[in-house]
Order: structure tokens, then C-alpha cells, then sequence
């Protein structure tokens, strides 16, 4: 943007010049100062990852000291893996999101489509039971779930972490807007042709719904993938604990862990995550974009 | 074989009835287009016999079955939607196999289907294109691809002309009728556009407010409307339609007969001397044809439609004269009289 910002200055050309010269300067310090405050805000979110990634890197040395040209590492890796069953936690979680998001999938696409397209008793209110599922806070519901486990036999099971959230509110609400969107002439249709109830779903509206899938996919790996708190309650063993727990209880200040093999556990653990999402970054964007989650 | 026949059909929403007992009877092989106002139930009428709607009552016949309560897929009836209904994430070859696919056709028989078909179609260049790579034109015949290949006993049209251009328009339609000589199969074809409603079809059906108001043949349903509604709904410009207490001498030599006098505009006659004067107050040029919209001193306002070099001029007194033979009457009710 230039000085003679011509919205704010509507005077004739030749006296133009200096009296616009003021008002010109508004958008550009507006816009100077949001870029520095994004930045700023940014930064703040970068640098505890980028202090974990620091202290992974360099021996334990230099855990708090700052040194351009100190020696990278790569000791603090194995050192870490050795330490603690990372490798079951891993395996663990893989179990854990997969299971999670598996489930969620079958349940909110055969759910969602019946919000969407049929018409049954109850509809309504059945719905209106989904949404409040979305309003309702997990962690309110902590020791209920837990009475829930235990009486199903279930406490210390990776099922235990995984069942209370296997019937996604939000993945429902989200997969029958999308259905409502996809023109009845498509579905009308495949019904001419002889598709069965099933088969039309499976052909006709799941595949329109992929950047909807692919978005919640993405958001409901990352939310369990991260979960700590219903994890930390339900589990009490290396054969159950996810990733999260696992890293914690090897962080815990009493272990006496240097902090730089604790940040390459860390970075260890998220490593998966971050990567996959680097390399669908464009996907994922796009998705968010047309399933409207922003 | 596969004639198409409605009996004492009835379809209502909610409190809305939107068929009252139709009756309609196509013969096999035969082209039946449906016109009407729009909301007048024309879709809803395919979609009854598609199977996607379920009659109040009446029955529904295809080749002398009764198809009334059967689901679509048994109905030996496919459709021709208004937005192709195409699947997007799909080519154009498998979207033509779609139905064959879920039928659980062998694939070297759904290949040579797909094959013959892409071929009557011309669409052989795109069957590895997704329909949003294709023409309106080409999009059209993809669905229609789709409904060939099933070798259906009858074929629903829903306005499948009406998101293209005049001219591709008129191409699509000489190639639906093409088809459909080949094919030999029983069409019943919705549209609101008069051309189509003229020329496709052997059996014209004008709907208005879910009733029949008049069957037959296209040309005879020009000749002879059997309503001030269809007289007019077919035909371009309108047919002028005249109380008869001010016709004045407009029909002069013609009994008075009936409620409402109509004419057609292209048999309106100047006749210097005889009939009544009007004032041409706009002219339209249409090519070969003007139309002419006059105002009689009765404040009867009349379309005039006159070979292209008339010299008629906004603001001239027209003598014009309603010959008898072409008069049409029609009753207090609006129905026709003889
Ligand atoms: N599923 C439905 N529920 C309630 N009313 C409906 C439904 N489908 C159609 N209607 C009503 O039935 C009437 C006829 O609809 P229909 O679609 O058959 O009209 P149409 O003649 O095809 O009109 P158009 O030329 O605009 O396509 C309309 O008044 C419409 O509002
Ligand atoms: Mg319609």
C-alpha cells in the first residue's frame, strides 16, 4: 500500500499530495502491526518445540545454554528408547487412534446418514442428544466413565481409553451436514439403478464426503494421539499406556531423566504426527477448507 | 411389450394434492411429452413411475404389469435427470456402468456395453474424463448413456434440455428423437419449452394443477385446444383470447357462440374495410416473422403476428378481421365449445 491510499483522501490531485499523506499512514502501521503481533504469537507457539528440538539435538551440556556453533547429537535419541518401552507405548497408541477412528467412521457415517436422509420416529430428539454429546466437557465425565470401566471389567485395557469416545458427537454432526449437501438427484438416481441401502451409501455418499473424512480423520487422530488425562486415570501398565502417560511417568521430576534425552522422547513421540502432517499438509488444508472447520 | 399405462393415479403431500386421478395411456414405443406450468406435478408424475414416489392410488402399468408398489430397481424403467445427476468422483465409463456394476454384470460384458454405448453416443474420446471435464452437450449424453445401457422398457425425461443453449438445445433434441427410433423404447418426457412440447412428441399431455386438461396429438392439440388454459399455454405468441361482448365486428360473419372468442395471432388478417381498427403500438421483429401488439378501440389488446415487410409502423390504425374458420370458442368454464 502506498501514501496516496485514495479511499481516505478525496481531495483534488495537486493538494493531494500532502494532506493524504497522513491518513496514508494508518493502514500501513495497522498492517505493520498485525504482521509483528502474528509473529510474536507465533514464535510463542514455536518455542517450546523449538527448545525441545535444541536440547534433543546437543549433549546435555547445553540444556540451558545457549551456543550457536555447541556439537549436535544424536545420543539422546537411543538413550531415550532405552530407557523406557517406548516401543509398546507406540504400538499402544498406534491401537489406540486406529481403533478410535475406525469406529468413529462406521458409527458416524451409517449415524450421520440417517440424520441426513431418512425419516424414523425420534429423529429429532435423537439428534438434538447428538449435539449435546458436543456441548458436554470429557472431563466432567471422567469418574463416570471410570465406574463405567470397571464395571465392564474393562480398567487397564487399551479399550478402556478408546471406548468412551468411539461415538464421535462432532464426527456425526459433521458427516450429516455434509450428507445434506450432496444433491438427492445423485442418490435418486443409484436407487434407479437397484442400489441397495447400504451400497448407496457406501458408493454414492461416502466418496462425495472424503475431504470430510480426511479433515475429522485428521482431527480425531491428533486429539487421541495427545489425550493424557482419561489415558493417566484408566491405565496402570506398560501393556495399556499409551504414548502420553508413557512419556510422562518418564518425565516425572523423580525418574532424574536429563532434560535433553526427556525433549528427544518428546520430540520422539510427536515425531509421527508432525510428519504426516507436514506431508499432507495440502490435503488436510483443502479439507478443512470444504468441510468448513477452520 | 411396453406400453405405459396410468390408471386413476393420485398423488398428495401433506394436505397438497398434487395429481388428481390421472389417466394416461402411452403405446408401446410411443413418445408422450408432458408440459405444464411450473408446480404444475410433472416431475412428480415421472417419479411415480420411476418408483421414487409411491401413488395414493391408482394404478400403474408398464407393459401390462403392475408396477404400483414395486421398488425402482424392478420397474424396467430408467431416467434422465435435470442436473445429468452424475457422479462426480466417477469417469464417464463408470458412470455408465454404475448400474451394471451393482447388478454384478461380468466386466467384459459391462466393457462392450459401455463400448456400444460411448459409441451411438460419441463419447468415446471422454470415457476416461470425470463429468466436471465435460460439456454441458456431453455431460446430457453421459446420462443418457446411462440409461440406454440398462435397455430399459420405458425412459423418463425431467427437462434434460433445459441448462443447455438454444442452439445445442436443438441439436440434443433431434438426437434424443433419433435415439429413441432406434431404440424403440416407450418415452414419457417432462419439459416447459414449447418446441420441445411441439415437436418430439406423438402424444402431447398438458398438465395444469395436477390435472389433464387435454391429450392427443401435437398438432391437434394446436388445432383444437380444449381450453382457454392450453389454448393458451401452446402455441407462440399466445392465442388471443377475446370476451366476446367487445369483440365487436372483429368477427364479423361468425355466429356468437360461447363466452370468449380466441384467435391465433398468425391468423389475424388486415382487411382494409371490414373488421375493426386497432393501433399497433409495438412492433417485434423475429426474423421471418414481426409480431404486432394493437390496442382496439374496445381497449382489447391483440398480438398480431405478419410476414417480415409489412411496413407496419408503431402508431398505424390496422384493420384487422378474425376469419371464421379459424375462431375458436370456448364457454363460461373456459372449456371449448364444438
Ligand atoms: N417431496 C415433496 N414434499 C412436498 N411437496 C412437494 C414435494 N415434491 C413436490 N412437491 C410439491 O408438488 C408440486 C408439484 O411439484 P413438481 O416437482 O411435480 O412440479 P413440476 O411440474 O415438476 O414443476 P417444475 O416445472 O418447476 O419442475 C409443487 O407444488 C411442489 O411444491
Ligand atoms: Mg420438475
Amino acid at each position: 500500500m502506498t501514501f496516496a491510499a485514495p479511499a481516505s483522501a478525496p481531495t483534488s490531485a495537486t493538494a493531494a499530495a500532502p494532506v493524504s499523506a497522513t491518513p496514508g499512514v494508518w493502514p500501513r502501521l495497522d498492517r505493520v502491526l498485525m504482521s509483528a503481533g502474528a509473529w510474536m504469537l507465533g514464535l510463542l507457539w514455536i518455542a517450546p518445540l523449538l527448545y525441545a528440538a535444541w536440547t534433543a539435538f546437543h549433549p546435555s551440556a547445553y540444556e540451558t545454554r545457549f551456543d550457536l556453533l555447541a556439537p549436535l547429537s544424536l545420543e539422546n535419541f537411543p538413550l531415550a528408547w532405552k530407557q523406557a518401552p517406548f516401543a509398546r507405548y507406540f504400538l499402544n497408541t498406534v491401537i489406540l487412534v486406529t481403533s478410535i477412528l475406525s469406529v468413529q467412521l462406521v458409527v458416524g457415517t451409517l449415524a450421520a446418514f440417517a440424520f441426513a436422509r431418512l425419516r424414523f420416529a425420534g429423529r429429532g430428539i435423537l439428534f438434538g442428544l447428538v449435539l449435546v454429546q458436543m456441548m458436554v466437557m470429557p472431563d466432567i465425565l471422567l469418574v463416570e466413565n471410570y465406574r463405567t470401566m470397571r464395571m465392564l471389567g474393562l480398567v487397564d485395557t487399551i479399550a478402556a481409553i478408546g471406548l468412551p469416545y468411539m461415538a464421535s458427537g462432532f464426527g456425526i454432526f459433521l458427516l450429516r451436514q455434509t450428507f445434506m449437501t450432496i444433491p438427492r438427484e445423485l442418490d435418486e438416481a443409484a436407487r434407479i439403478e437397484g442400489v441397495s441401502l447400504l451400497g448407496l451409501i457406501w458408493r454414492v455418499y461416502v466418496p462425495l464426503a472424503k475431504p470430510t473424512y480426511l479433515a475429522f480423520g485428521l482431527v480425531s487422530v491428533s486429539a487421541h494421539w495427545n489425550d493424557f488425562i482419561w489415558p493417566l486415570i484408566v491405565t496402570n501398565s506398560v501393556s495399556s499406556r499409551p504414548l502420553t502417560v508413557g512419556l510422562s511417568i518418564f518425565a516425572s521430576p523423580d525418574s532424574g531423566v536429563q532434560w535433553s534425552v526427556i525433549n528427544a522422547a518428546t520430540l520422539m513421540t510427536s515425531a509421527p504426527l508432525l510428519i504426516g502432517f507436514l506431508l499432507f499438509q495440502r490435503q488436510f488444508v483443502q479439507s478443512f477448507m470444504r468441510a468448513g472447520i477452520k | 411389450m411396453a406400453d405405459l399405462t396410468l390408471d386413476g393415479v393420485r398423488k398428495s403431500f401433506g394436505e397438497t394434492p398434487v395429481l388428481q386421478a390421472l389417466d394416461l395411456a402411452v403405446p408401446d414405443g410411443g413418445f408422450c411429452v408432458v408440459v405444464g406450468p411450473s408446480g404444475c406435478g410433472k416431475s412428480t408424475l415421472l417419479r411415480l413411475v420411476a418408483g421414487l414416489e409411491t401413488a395414493d392410488a391408482g394404478r400403474i402399468l408398464i407393459g401390462g404389469r403392475d408396477v404400483t408398489r414395486l421398488p425402482p430397481k424392478a420397474r424396467s424403467a430408467a431416467m434422465v435427470f435435470q442436473n445429468y445427476a452424475l457422479l462426480p468422483h466417477l469417469s464417464v465409463a463408470r458412470n455408465i456402468a454404475f448400474g451394471m456394476e451393482i447388478r454384478g454384470t461380468p466386466r467384459a460384458d459391462i466393457a462392450a456395453r459401455v463400448a456400444d454405448t460411448a459409441r451411438i453416443l460419441r463419447l468415446e474420446a471422454q470415457l476416461d474424463r470425470k463429468p466436471r471435464q465435460l460439456s454441458g452437450g456431453q455431460r446430457q449424453r453421459v446420462a443418457m448413456g446411462r440409461a440406454i445401457v440398462r435397455d430399459p422398457q420405458v425412459f423418463l425425461f425431467d427437462e434434460p434440455l433445459s441448462n443447455l443453449d438454444a442452439q445445442l438445445r436443438a441439436e440434443m433434441r433431434a438426437e434424443i428423437k433419433a435415439l429413441h427410433a432406434r431404440l424403440g423404447a416407450t418415452a414419457l418426457y417432462v419439459t416447459h419449452d414449447q418446441i420441445e412440447a411441439m415437436t418430439m412428441g406423438d402424444i402431447l399431455v398438458v398438465l395444469n394443477g395436477g390435472r389433464v386438461e387435454q391429450i392427443g396429438p401435437p398438432e391437434e392439440i394446436y388445432r383444437r385446444p380444449a381450453s382457454t388454459f392450453v389454448a393458451r399455454f401452446i402455441g407462440a405468441p399466445p392465442m388471443n383470447l377475446i370476451p366476446s361482448t367487445t369483440a365487436g365486428s372483429l368477427a364479423a360473419g361468425a355466429p356468437a357462440r360461447g363466452e370468449t372468442l380466441g384467435i391465433r395471432p398468425e391468423h389475424l388478417k388486415l382487411a382494409p374495410g371490414a373488421g375493426v381498427e386497432a393501433t399497433a403500438r409495438r412492433i417485434e421483429p423475429h426474423g421471418a416473422d414481426t409480431f404486432i401488439q394493437a390496442t382496439t378501440a374496445e381497449g382489447v389488446d391483440l398480438t398480431i403476428r405478419l410476414p417480415a415487410g409489412n411496413g407496419v409502423r408503431a402508431g398505424d390504425q390496422l384493420p384487422l378481421l378474425a376469419p371464421p374458420a379459424h375462431l375458436h370458442h370456448f364457454g363460461a368454464d373456459g372449456r371449448r365449445i364444438a
